[in-house]
């Protein structure tokens, strides 16, 4: 995992009209003008998005001058979506774990504790 | 009895749930008590050989975690809210090999009285990025959804 990546790809992430530019282009290519229509934005405005998602490696952009078909690149994704997994893991387990550890102590308690026994 | 659920809110964040059949002061000192907080931080056979935990506003985080191979990964924080036994409010980075912080990530917890158990809600999301994307991200907060985790998930199966 690359932090410079991963937080780039953060924060191409973090606005909603580039998500769903992506969400549409994971269905196939697509031209500036075929991505603008679902929205009330200038084309400008959305080849401001998809040099942010160029920029963090999100899409590539065909060569030719006034047909530039976007693409999805899959990498970047999945760097994030590994680290969403691997925060997912750690919290959960260690949440598992945290059950465990306060069922064990509240049974002590119970074992121990009818004397008012408060220990050190 | 624990239940849980994670799903991300309007705002962006990763939001994960835990209802704990524990009162809520023996969880909150579960979460502060530094002997307490090294029994569970982690993964399944991780331990802690080192958990430093200055419980206050400013106070350090600092938790050396152990794997099951060996491997130690660091992480350091700070506290930003102490609220007993109710809230806490936590930054943390993970460290890189050379010890830079890599990203960090604002977390909430917050414990609620349910019915003699407690209800924990954690809301994390990503806030601070290395130098290099700092000028990048002016201005911007990161964050991420389920739809985006999803999307990600099937182009990572593509």
């Amino acid at each position: 995992m690359t932090p410079d990546h991963l937080t780039t790809t953060f924060a191409a992430l973090s606005d909603p009209t580039r998500r769903a530019i992506l969400a549409r282009l994971v269905t196939g290519q697509a031209t500036v003008t075929e991505l603008a229509a679902p929205f009330a934005m200038s084309l400008p405005a959305v080849s401001r998005h998809l040099k942010v998602l160029e920029h963090a490696g999100l899409i590539t952009r065909g060569r030719e001058a006034q047909w530039r078909p976007c693409r999805i690149k899959a990498g970047p994704l999945k760097e994030v979506a590994d680290w969403v997994a691997h925060y997912r893991r750690f919290w959960t387990e260690s949440f598992d774990r945290l059950d465990d550890y306060l069922r064990d102590v509240q049974k002590k308690e119970k074992n121990h504790g009818h004397r008012k026994h408060h220990g050190k | 009895m624990a239940t849980g659920s994670i799903m991300a809110n309007e705002e962006q964040e990763l939001v994960l749930t835990r209802v704990f059949d524990a009162p809520r002061e023996l969880v909150f000192k579960a979460w502060t008590d530094p002997k307490q907080v090294a029994q569970w931080w982690g993964p399944h056979r991780f331990t802690n050989p080192v958990c430093d935990l200055d419980v206050r506003p400013g106070g350090a985080i600092r938790i050396h975690m152990r794997g099951p191979d060996g491997t130690v990964y660091p992480m350091t924080g700070v506290y930003n809210e102490v609220v007993e036994p109710e809230r806490l409010v936590f930054t943390s980075a993970a460290l890189d090999a050379d010890g830079n912080p890599m990203f960090e990530v604002l977390t909430t917890v917050t414990f609620a009285e349910q019915n003699g158990k407690t209800k924990q809600t954690m809301r994390a999301r990503v806030i601070k990025t290395t130098t290099h994307a700092a000028p990048y991200l002016k201005g911007m907060e990161a964050g991420w959804t389920q739809s985006l985790e999803r999307l990600a998930e099937s182009l990572a199966k593509a």
